[in-house]
């Protein structure tokens, strides 16, 4: 094994077990953006990390099922595109107060002046 | 929570179509003195049970991840296998060479394990938000 190609597989192992969890933190943010349906959700996530996150739609509806069964998503009904009504989902006020307190746990930690200096220190 | 879901209600239709068929054709058999053939619808039964309950619980768990589908599922086969045994012989459709005592014993003793996974049901409960694993609602 060259050293490139065991750099990549390392990367990658890292990568896959770094994502394991991280949907969730997609989807709430996707909805934290405004009410979406399932593709518009599904958009997102893909769009906005770069596509090194993908979900499939069953996947999302699963998700959502679980959010809305604990009370943390809900949704309404609009108008598809010629279709049938589609789901709009939304944060409930547990949901958002839920990711304003893990953002605050778990993720605001990266934007500290000394862990800023340190993401952005190369070589 | 919703106990009854669709996928359990399918389920218990299924089983109870199956067990009233799995009854009849032990007690016509063994009427009929085909005594060494009687395994056969007997495993048969065993593994559409096997079957249904695989598909239907994973559907369900597909659809929902709670934790006491297992229980739920469990308890509704008891239910519907014992009760059909009890008004089989009640209404006298059993062969002469059947025992109530058999049905009772499986009862009392399924019951023991109906028991068991009711207690183990309550252990992990406290592991569960809203029924839901707490290792299963987020990903």
């Amino acid at each position: 094994m060259n050293k490139n190609n065991f750099f990549s597989e390392l990367l990658f192992a890292w990568e896959e077990t770094y994502k394991k969890g991280q949907l969730t933190l997609w989807i709430f943010l996707a909805l934290s953006d405004g009410k979406k349906y399932v593709d518009e959700i599904k958009t997102f996530v893909e769009e906005q990390s770069n596509h090194t996150m993908t979900c499939e739609s069953q996947s999302l509806y699963r998700n959502l099922r679980k959010y809305q069964h604990i009370g943390v998503v809900d949704y309404e009904t609009g108008e598809g595109n010629k279709g049938p009504d589609r789901k709009y989902y939304y944060l409930t006020e547990l949901g958002q107060s839920l990711l304003n307190s893990f953002l605050d746990r778990n993720i605001k930690l990266f934007f500290s002046e000394h862990i800023k200096h340190l993401i952005n220190r190369e070589g | 929570m919703k106990v009854f879901t669709k996928s359990l209600i399918f389920f218990s239709s299924g089983l109870l179509i199956l067990t009233v068929l799995f009854r009849f054709s032990l007690s016509a058999m063994l009427q009929n003195q085909y005594f060494r053939s009687v395994w056969i619808i007997a495993a048969l039964y065993g593994i559409m049970l096997f079957i249904i309950g695989w598909v239907f619980g994973k559907k369900d768990y597909q659809e929902l991840p709670l934790y006491d589908i297992g229980f739920r599922f469990h308890f509704a086969t008891y239910l519907i296998c014992n009760l059909v045994a009890e008004i089989w012989y009640l209404l006298g459709y059993q062969s002469d060479y059947e025992k109530i005592t058999v049905v009772h014993l499986t009862t009392l003793f399924w019951g023991i394990g109906i028991i068991l996974h009711f207690i183990f049901f309550l252990i992990t409960r406290k592991n569960a938000i809203k029924g839901m694993n707490k290792d299963d609602i987020f990903e």
